[in-house]
């Protein structure tokens, strides 16, 4: 009897935070709706595409530093920082982040590695494949700390003129990701090659057991298909991060913005906040996931016996 | 004004660029790629890597040595078992064969007890019947010097020892002491 009171109490003050936070957001909507009315002014100057234009910052050419390049130094370098630091501090015992990593590295060696390919081949392809794996997660993490990159809306704090925070991935561009999935195809088909000749590898593209005159159209199609993988693996990355992006940019204003509906901001605000958890807690996780794991089923089917 | 301002950006930015890819960028990507591939590769990974081997081995040493461990102490276990039985038989022989000691020690004294009895009752009857016969030949002795008394009183004469002995015995034959004999023996 005194258990079920205790269970009821927290139960019953998270419904009231709850009802008193949707009050809050009930109010907020009808008092904006009041202050600056229902309907608003079409904003017709503000593009929310340019949110992810590059700007270079360090002219250098067609190499000319930029918002996407220091994103990428940014990521490789926490990427660097963070997994040296726990490698020089394996314990025996491990503490909460080092098991966290071991897990992840596990992850990566076992299940994405080790399950698509040979032994042989997974030892010599997990240091690519493993970094895949984390330097985009932590790329796709990055993007998703506000940052203070916006130099082309600039705002005053006490007098001086910082560029307005916004957030940036240098997956969510899309010669990132089709950067690594060109070293993803060029790996592949060398170490196919590799391992099987360049007429054996070829040959390997026609499914097994297919004969007669269906294979000379089948070997096409396989070809193509092989290319097509560059693009798959760019653009299923590059649009979900883009697309993740854009979607909280929306809710966290941009809609408000461009429709000039001032109560519009703050309700789509909640769902913002959401989409940026979903963003952050799987999709940037995913991605990388997806990425790494199809990368090592590229490189196993192209050394595999059977296609 | 206003026109310029809202014609100017939406020329120079219709998003294209979005999908425009940018060779900078991806040797920027190949560039920075690389270099942290080669980082991990020589400083975290093979640590990572060794780290998770090390415990790997240190666990399965572990188990080793727990199973031996074990195995040892069920060896152990068992031979004290065995030896624990071996003790209890050793221990059961031990009483059956002080029982059967016991036992035959009993008897032996309950033999001895029986033989004694035995004997001490042989040598009462034999004690009583020698003290019986010892009172019955003084009675008869007193009996027959009575009677020579008694004789001689009546008869006023006395006979002489042999005559009178012989006579006594005679009469004295007769009567029955076989009886007294038996009485006295009872008791």
């Amino acid at each position: 009897m005194n258990a079920t009171t205790h269970d009821a109490r927290p139960k019953r003050s998270v419904k009231r935070t709850l009802l008193i936070l949707f009050g809050i957001y009930l109010a907020g909507l009808i008092a904006l709706i009041a202050i600056y009315g229902f309907k608003g002014q079409r904003n017709n100057i503000y593009k929310p595409q340019d949110e992810f234009k590059l700007e270079n910052w360090v002219n250098l050419g067609i190499f000319s530093i930029n918002k996407a390049v220091v994103y990428l130094f940014l990521a490789a370098a926490l990427t660097c920082v963070s997994m040296i630091y726990i490698a020089r501090r394996m314990q025996q015992r491990p503490n909460k982040v080092q098991t966290a990593v071991e897990l992840l590295f596990q992850l990566m060696r076992d299940n994405i590695t080790g399950s698509s390919m040979d032994s042989r081949t997974a030892a010599r392809w997990f240091p690519f494949i493993g970094t895949l794996f984390l330097f985009i997660l932590f790329s796709n993490l990055v993007g998703y700390i506000p940052l203070p990159t916006n130099t082309s809306a600039k705002i005053d704090v006490l007098g001086v003129h910082i560029p307005s925070f916004s957030i940036y991935a240098a997956t969510a561009n899309l010669s990132v990701p089709l950067a690594l999935a060109l070293v993803v195809f060029v790996s592949y088909t060398v170490e196919g090659v590799r391992a099987k000749g360049p007429i054996g590898y070829l040959k390997g593209l026609i499914p097994g057991g297919v004969k007669g005159a269906i294979t000379v159209p089948l070997f096409f199609l396989e070809l193509l298909s092989n290319v097509m993988r560059v693009l798959s693996l760019t653009i299923r990355l590059f649009a979900n991060i883009l697309a993740g992006h854009l979607i909280i940019l929306f809710m966290a204003g941009a809609l408000a913005v461009i429709l000039g509906a001032t109560w519009l901001g703050w309700f789509t605000l909640p769902f913002g906040i959401l989409l940026y958890a979903f963003e952050i807690g799987l999709v940037a996780a995913l991605q990388a996931f997806i990425f790494a794991l199809l990368t090592a089923i590229y490189l196993g089917g192209a050394v595999a016996e059977e296609h | 004004m206003l026109a310029s301002l809202v014609h100017a950006p939406l020329a120079a930015s219709n998003g294209s660029f979005l999908i425009k890819p940018s060779i900078g960028l991806m040797v920027w990507t190949l560039l920075v790629f690389g270099a942290t591939m080669v980082l991990l590769g020589k400083l975290a990974f093979p640590r990572i890597s060794e780290a998770l081997e090390r415990r790997q081995r240190t666990i399965e040493d572990s188990i080793e040595t727990a199973e031996r461990t074990r195995a040892e102490a069920e060896q152990l276990l068992s031979e004290y078992r065995e030896r624990l039985k071996e003790a209890r038989a050793q221990a059961e022989e031990i009483v059956q064969r002080a029982r059967q000691t016991a036992e035959a020690r009993e008897h032996e004294a309950k033999e001895r007890g029986h033989e004694l009895v035995a004997e001490a009752s042989k040598r009462a009857q034999r004690d009583i019947e020698a003290a019986t016969k010892r009172a019955l030949d003084e009675v008869r002795k007193e009996v027959v010097e009575l009677t020579i008394l008694a004789t001689e009183k009546v008869t006023r004469k006395a006979l002489d020892d042999s005559d009178q002995k012989r006579l006594v015995e005679e009469a004295l034959g007769e009567l029955d002491f076989a009886g007294l004999s038996a009485s006295a023996s009872r008791n």
